[in-house]
Order: C-alpha cells, then sequence, then structure tokens
C-alpha cells in the first residue's frame, strides 16, 4: 500500500495472561477507509482491536500516525482512537447526555466545565445516531439497541482519528444497522479510518472497502469484500458452506449460507442417488440428502426451475434444459445413462404433462427395484397427471412393478440405507 | 444538517437506498438544541441543592451543639453550660459532623470505583483492620493508644490487600474485591479469637466495635477535617474519572483516562478518610453505604456532585444520629443507631424498586 498509515501494525502479538490470542498479525490501516474484521467466534478479532486501543497489551510494532502507540498519554490516545464496545455495564442511571458528555473529558481540564462547543458537538452526535429524544433519559431505561446507540454517539463525540467497532450493530434493528453504517461510511469519506468487527458478512461486504479475515489469531485473507467472501475461503475458515453472489441492487457480495453438514455416511460406502424432480418438488429433498452426505445427481431441469437452482447451489450435476421447451433426445440418451449408473433413483413426485412424459416414459426402462417413489402424504398420483391419466397409470405400474413407495424423508433415508444390492451396472 | 450529504465510496446504487433511510430519520423533528443544559442543570438543580444541604448542616450542627441529656443551652447561665457545650458537645458535634462526613464521601468515591452501588467504604478490609488493632491495643496495652492501633490496622488492612490482590501485574476490580472480603473475614476471626482472651475488656472491644464518640476530643475534630478537606478535595476533583471508571475501566480508559493512576489515587484517598474515621470513632456501619444512594436519589449519579452532596448529608446523617444516641438513649453506641436508621432505610428501597440508583 502507498500513502500514509494512520494505524501501522507489524508482528503484533496480544492476548490475555498465557494465552496469546492474536498471533503475529501485520496489517496497517489508510486514512479514509472502512476496514470489516471478519472471523469465526474466538479468532481474534475482538483482541485485536483491543489491542489497537491499547487496553490490553500487545508486543511487536503498533504506531498510530507515526508514533509507537505506548508513547501517546491516555489522554491523547482518547483523543485519537474512539472505541465503541458491544456492550457496557450501567450500575449507575446516568442521563444519555451525561455518558455521551464523557466523550469530551480527554479535551477538557479536570478544572473547567465543558465549553459550549463541547456540547455541540455531543448534541451532533446524539441527533446523527437519532437519540435526541432520549437525551434525559436514564441509561439503565434504555434497550439493548439504544444503548448501543448511546455507546456509539460517545464514540463520535469523541472526534477522533481513528474508530474502533466492536460489532457495532450486533443489538439493533435494520433501519439502525444501515443507518450507523451510512453514518461510519460517511466518516471514512472524511477521512477518518474506521475497523469494525463483523459477524454479519453481508453487512460487512456491503459497507466495507476490505476484509481481513481471520482465523486462530492470524490473517487468512486481506483485500476488498468480493475477493475474501468467496465460498472457498468461508469453507476453510468457518467450515460452513455458503452460496455467494452479487447482490442485484447494491453490487456487492452477497452470501447465503447452506445447512451445515452433519450425519455424513462413511466416503467408502455413499450411495449414488438420481433425483428426479421438477417445479421445486425436489428442493427440500436434494438439501436433505445432501446434508446426510449422499452422491447426488439430479435429472433433467428447466434452468427456471427451483429444483435446478438448487442443483446449482448443491454442486449437484444435472441435465439443464431451456424452460418451456421439448426435451431434446440427447438430453433423454444422458438420462438413461444416469439410470444406470445410480444406485438408487427417486422419483420425487411433480407435476407430469405431456412435456415431460418422455422422462417417466424412459424411467420404465431402469430396475424398479432400485427406484424410490416419493409420494407426500395426503397426496394420490393422479393429483400429479396433467397428461389425460397416462401419467397417473405410469405411476401405478410403476409401484406394481416393484418400486418402493414412501412418504416421507426418513421412509426415503430408511430404504437408501437398506440397499445393499449395490448393482454395479454395465457402464458406458 | 441536510438529507443530501456526500455518500463516500458506496456503489451509486446503493445511494437512493441509504438516503432514504437517512431521510426517515432526519425527519424526525428533534428538539431545537440547548448548547447549555449541562450548566442549567448545574444552576438550576445541583448547586442551589448543595447550598441547600450546607445550610441544612450549619443549622443542624448548631441545634446538635445545644442539645443534649444536660438540656438546651441557648440561654442557660447554669453554671457548667460553658463546659458542657464549649468543651464536650462542640468537639464531639464536629467530629460526628466530619467522620460521617468522611465516610460517605469515600462511599461514594468506592462505589464508582467498584462500579456497584451496594459497595461499602469498609469493603476493603478498613474496619475489620482498624477492630484488630483497636482489640490489640485494648488487650495488651491496657486500651492505650487505641486510635492510633486502630489507624495502622486499618491501612495495613488495605495495604495487605493491595499487595495480594496485585502481585500478577495486573489487578482487576473483581480481584481486589474478593481479597478485601477474605482478608477481613482472615481479621475478623483474629478479633474473634481476641475477644474470646479479652476477659473483662471484652465489653470495651464490642463498643468500639459498634462505634461512638464517648472521648471525642478537640484533637480529635481537627484531625478528621484535617482528613477530610484535602481527601475530600481529591476525591471531588477526580469526579469525572469516577464517572467514566464507574461504566468500567476500559471505558474510561477509551475515553482518555489514566484509569490505572486514577483507581490508586482515589483508593488512597479513600483509605486516608476510612482509616481516620475509624481510627476515631471506630467501625461505625451504614453511612458509607447508605448515604451516596441517598444523594443519587436526589441529584443523579454524577459524582461531581454526589462528592460534595455526601460529604454533607453523611455529616448531617451523623451529627444527627450521635445526638440522638447520647440525648435519648444514654450514650448508646451510635453505630447502632446508625444501623437501625440504615436497615430500614434499605428495607425501604428494596422494597420501593429493587436496588436501583
Amino acid at each position: 500500500m502507498t500513502g500514509r498509515q494512520c494505524i501501522n501494525a507489524e508482528n503484533l502479538h496480544a492476548g490475555y495472561g498465557m494465552q496469546e490470542i492474536v498471533k503475529s498479525i501485520s496489517c496497517s490501516f489508510a486514512p479514509g477507509t472502512f476496514t470489516g474484521i471478519i472471523g469465526p467466534n474466538g479468532s481474534g478479532k475482538t483482541t485485536l482491536l483491543r489491542a489497537f486501543s491499547r487496553v490490553i497489551p500487545a508486543s511487536g510494532i503498533l504506531e498510530l500516525n507515526g508514533k509507537e502507540i505506548g508513547d501517546y498519554t491516555p489522554a491523547e490516545l482518547g483523543m485519537a482512537v474512539g472505541f465503541v464496545p458491544q456492550d457496557e455495564e450501567r450500575p449507575f442511571s446516568y442521563t444519555v447526555l451525561q455518558v455521551v458528555l464523557m466523550a469530551r473529558y480527554a479535551r477538557t481540564s479536570r478544572f473547567s466545565a465543558l465549553a459550549p462547543a463541547d456540547y455541540a458537538r455531543c448534541h451532533t452526535a446524539l441527533e446523527e445516531t437519532g437519540l435526541t429524544h432520549l437525551k434525559d433519559r436514564s441509561i439503565r431505561a434504555l434497550s439493548g439497541g439504544e444503548w448501543q446507540r448511546v455507546l456509539i454517539a460517545r464514540a463520535l463525540a469523541q472526534e477522533t482519528q481513528v474508530l474502533l467497532l466492536d460489532e457495532p450493530t450486533s443489538h439493533l434493528d435494520l433501519t439502525h444497522q444501515s443507518e450507523v453504517l451510512s453514518l461510519m461510511r460517511n466518516l471514512a469519506g472524511s477521512g477518518s479510518t474506521i475497523i469494525g468487527v463483523f459477524h454479519d458478512l453481508n453487512l460487512a461486504a456491503l459497507f466495507c472497502d476490505r476484509l481481513i479475515m481471520i482465523r486462530n489469531g492470524q490473517v487468512v485473507a486481506d483485500d476488498i469484500p468480493s475477493h475474501v467472501l468467496t465460498p472457498e475461503k468461508i469453507r476453510e475458515v468457518y467450515g460452513a458452506d455458503v452460496i455467494t453472489s452479487v447482490h442485484p441492487a447494491t453490487g456487492r457480495t452477497f452470501l447465503m449460507p447452506l445447512a451445515v453438514t452433519t450425519g455424513r455416511i462413511a466416503p467408502d460406502n455413499i450411495p449414488n442417488v438420481l433425483v428426479i424432480s421438477g417445479g421445486g418438488s425436489g428442493t427440500d429433498l436434494l438439501h436433505f440428502l445432501s446434508r446426510k452426505g449422499f452422491s447426488l445427481t439430479a435429472g433433467i431441469l428447466a434452468t427456471t426451475d427451483t429444483d435446478y437452482l438448487t442443483a446449482k447451489a448443491l454442486e449437484i450435476p444435472c441435465i439443464p434444459i431451456l424452460p418451456f421447451s421439448q426435451i431434446p433426445a440427447h438430453s433423454l440418451k444422458k438420462m438413461r445413462s444416469l439410470f444406470s449408473r445410480a444406485d438408487r433413483i427417486i422419483l420425487s413426485m411433480h407435476p407430469v404433462g405431456t412435456g415431460n412424459l418422455p422422462v417417466l416414459i424412459a424411467l420404465r426402462e431402469a430396475d424398479p427395484a432400485r427406484i424410490i417413489v416419493h409420494l407426500p402424504e395426503g397426496r394420490d398420483f393422479p393429483s400429479y397427471d396433467f397428461a389425460k391419466g397416462v401419467a397417473a397409470a405410469h405411476f401405478q405400474d410403476l409401484c406394481a412393478a416393484g418400486a418402493h413407495c414412501t412418504g416421507s424423508f426418513n421412509g426415503i433415508l430408511g430404504l437408501l440405507d437398506t440397499a445393499p444390492n449395490k448393482i454395479q451396472q454395465f457402464s458406458e | 444538517m441536510s438529507g443530501n450529504r456526500k455518500i463516500n465510496g458506496t456503489p451509486d446504487r446503493l445511494l437512493p437506498h441509504i438516503r432514504s433511510i437517512q431521510s426517515i430519520r432526519l425527519s424526525q423533528d428533534s428538539a431545537p438544541l440547548t448548547e447549555t443544559d449541562g450548566v442549567i442543570l448545574l444552576l438550576t438543580k445541583t448547586i442551589p441543592l448543595i447550598i441547600c444541604l450546607a445550610v441544612v448542616a450549619v443549622l443542624t450542627i448548631v441545634l446538635c451543639i445545644f442539645t443534649g441529656p444536660a438540656g438546651f443551652g441557648f440561654v442557660s447561665t447554669a453554671p457548667g453550660t460553658a463546659d458542657i457545650v464549649g468543651g464536650i458537645r462542640l468537639p464531639r458535634v464536629f467530629a460526628a459532623f466530619f467522620v460521617g462526613a468522611s465516610l460517605a464521601v469515600a462511599g461514594a468515591a468506592m462505589q464508582a470505583l467498584f462500579r456497584n452501588p451496594m459497595a461499602d467504604p469498609y469493603i476493603l478490609g478498613t474496619s475489620s483492620g482498624g477492630a484488630l488493632g483497636a482489640s490489640l491495643a485494648i488487650v495488651f496495652l491496657g486500651g492505650f493508644f487505641v486510635p492510633v492501633f486502630a489507624w495502622i490496622g486499618a491501612v495495613a488492612a488495605i495495604l495487605i490487600v493491595w499487595s495480594i490482590a496485585g502481585r500478577r501485574g495486573v489487578i482487576s476490580v473483581e480481584t481486589l474485591l474478593l481479597t478485601g472480603i477474605a482478608v477481613s473475614f482472615f481479621f475478623s476471626a483474629l478479633v474473634s479469637f481476641l475477644i474470646t482472651i479479652a476477659g473483662q475488656n471484652v465489653h470495651q472491644i464490642i463498643f468500639w466495635l459498634m462505634g461512638g464518640f464517648w472521648n471525642a476530643s478537640q484533637s480529635d475534630a481537627f484531625l478528621a477535617a484535617g482528613i477530610l478537606v484535602p481527601a475530600g478535595a481529591l476525591l471531588f476533583f477526580m469526579g469525572r474519572d469516577l464517572n467514566a471508571l464507574s461504566l468500567g475501566e476500559e471505558t474510561a480508559a477509551h475515553l482518555g483516562i489514566d484509569a490505572t493512576r486514577v483507581r490508586w489515587i482515589v483508593l488512597g484517598g479513600s483509605t486516608l478518610l476510612v482509616a481516620g474515621a475509624v481510627s476515631i470513632a471506630g467501625a461505625i456501619g451504614f453511612i458509607g453505604l447508605v448515604t451516596p444512594h441517598i444523594v443519587r436519589m436526589l441529584i443523579g449519579p454524577d459524582n461531581r456532585a454526589v462528592i460534595p452532596a455526601s460529604l454533607l448529608v453523611g455529616g448531617i446523617f451523623l451529627v444527627l444520629s450521635d445526638t440522638i444516641a447520647r440525648t435519648f438513649f444514654s450514650d448508646l453506641p451510635v453505630g447502632i443507631i446508625t444501623a437501625f436508621i440504615g436497615a430500614s432505610f434499605f428495607i425501604w428501597l428494596i422494597h420501593q424498586r429493587g436496588v436501583a440508583t
């Protein structure tokens, strides 16, 4: 990076007592930037922030505006660095204004009263955080979100070059989250250095220019949000599966968590399961089976189908076709090859009309013993028939020929587990 | 402030969205700003209240000097009146005022420091240390040098607590509190042991433990005042630091306050006040606990107001309690009266609204 750095940390170590939480972190922060620090619980985000504000001892180099942070007097530091804690004790009934006025202590002699300019700055901070109407309220009577805004107002009233935020929006509702973070953006725009710890990755991506991802007290990634918030990095650091995308309205990266994988089956014993679904009928089932660790394949799916989006998100191979078009012959051929490769085929009941009837007809060629029909409880075959009875007849024949029929996911699971006849059919 | 603030670094597509959120907030009419409402509060509430308390304190002192088992002495020309009023009551009333004031100021400072409105100035072992010193003097020195030994015991208790709590460098307030409680119990055990071997001196120890002004002399009054004036002023000028500290030591540090230094100064000042009070009058309870409570109910928790107001209320409280004790209860230990009033007030407080302020 070029230009003057506001905070410069090199080889920084910090922790509590014997326990080292931050291990050799080097990073620097330029004026006019809003940086988010992200990482799983216990990764050292807050510890790093507290090292920056000098409330816990740190070893290594830590410079603020070119001067070692240890050389600052407490009052100088109070005028240079503001800190918004996640929460704070409130044993006494100060008024909101009294708490915000504490921001000006560092700038005033203990033997003189605060100046009108100090009051003006505090009132501005109260207004910026939407607290003017609460200024005479006792802090003990505030909600968690209101109290968090008071802490933010107090840090704003400190008028510091650097603002450190420890999950500044954790107690805030939707409106106040955007409001507070927009305010922080504006401050960064006017030259402040804002560093915030975030749990909400989407908020961090939306408002920060740069994200530093931390794991076990070390920097894993330090870049613009779209480069940091990749499914691979999130998986590596958080151990969670997410889908990322660019939000159409904001142009920023956003991500959605997928359910955590649990109860995986041993890798050498994974049956290949083909799920034939449509019209969103297979979405839940695909998620369910994916969580259970089955090796999945999906059938022919139109690209507008929810099932298609699910398959794509879960990285399940499928045969995509254009929506509202006839199924091409090569797709059906591919489908047949899938029948032969799958250990089990699940027909998730979905509306069948003349358009997708060929899939059902093709299915009749597969071994019925390997087919599981998922018919949700309370539904019958004719209710899925949009092909003048032809589809319903096929459904009935399928069951009569030996396909297993079940109404629940657990039923499917039971049938999949009792499928020892892992038939290695002829391969293509 | 306008709704058209420049929103830097945000993608243009986001701007209308953020502006609309801001305009919701900005359109809420805020009350016209008063740049000086702190000053107005000071002029309309805090200062008049403190002046009132000062007037009440003066009236209380005057009234109590002329009150006692020997009757009113305003216009009395009976022989001995001057001796009783000037030689006995005058120093006793002033000693009571300064001791009560010292305990209340130390209590207010300790409560802010320990972030606990229930904290007591004796919490770090001053009273049990003083009791041990006094008991030793009573048992082994025949009752001579009791105040000196009480003072040494009180200060020694704090020093022991500091050194134990501070062994591992950084001391948390919680460690200090726990150490104080442990040391208090240890000293109380020693005092109990001394009581069992005290023989005929036992009532002297018990009376000391309850606290009173039977032997208050002019020099006691001067001593108490001599400690109260500088230590009280010190704590008063630490008022805003105490405000910040009462929200947490890290908070204070973030607000630019040298939290560690302030803590030692406040503990040192409070220790001098409490040790002085204990050496003069024994372990009088509840003044230091209840007075700051009452004061905060009257004028809020700002320590720059709480400390001077506690000084006055604590003094008034103890002078009245002592006058009641010597006038109506044939010189009962005043600690019994303060405990009776203080505990009743506390029960009422809990009944009223939980333990607030």
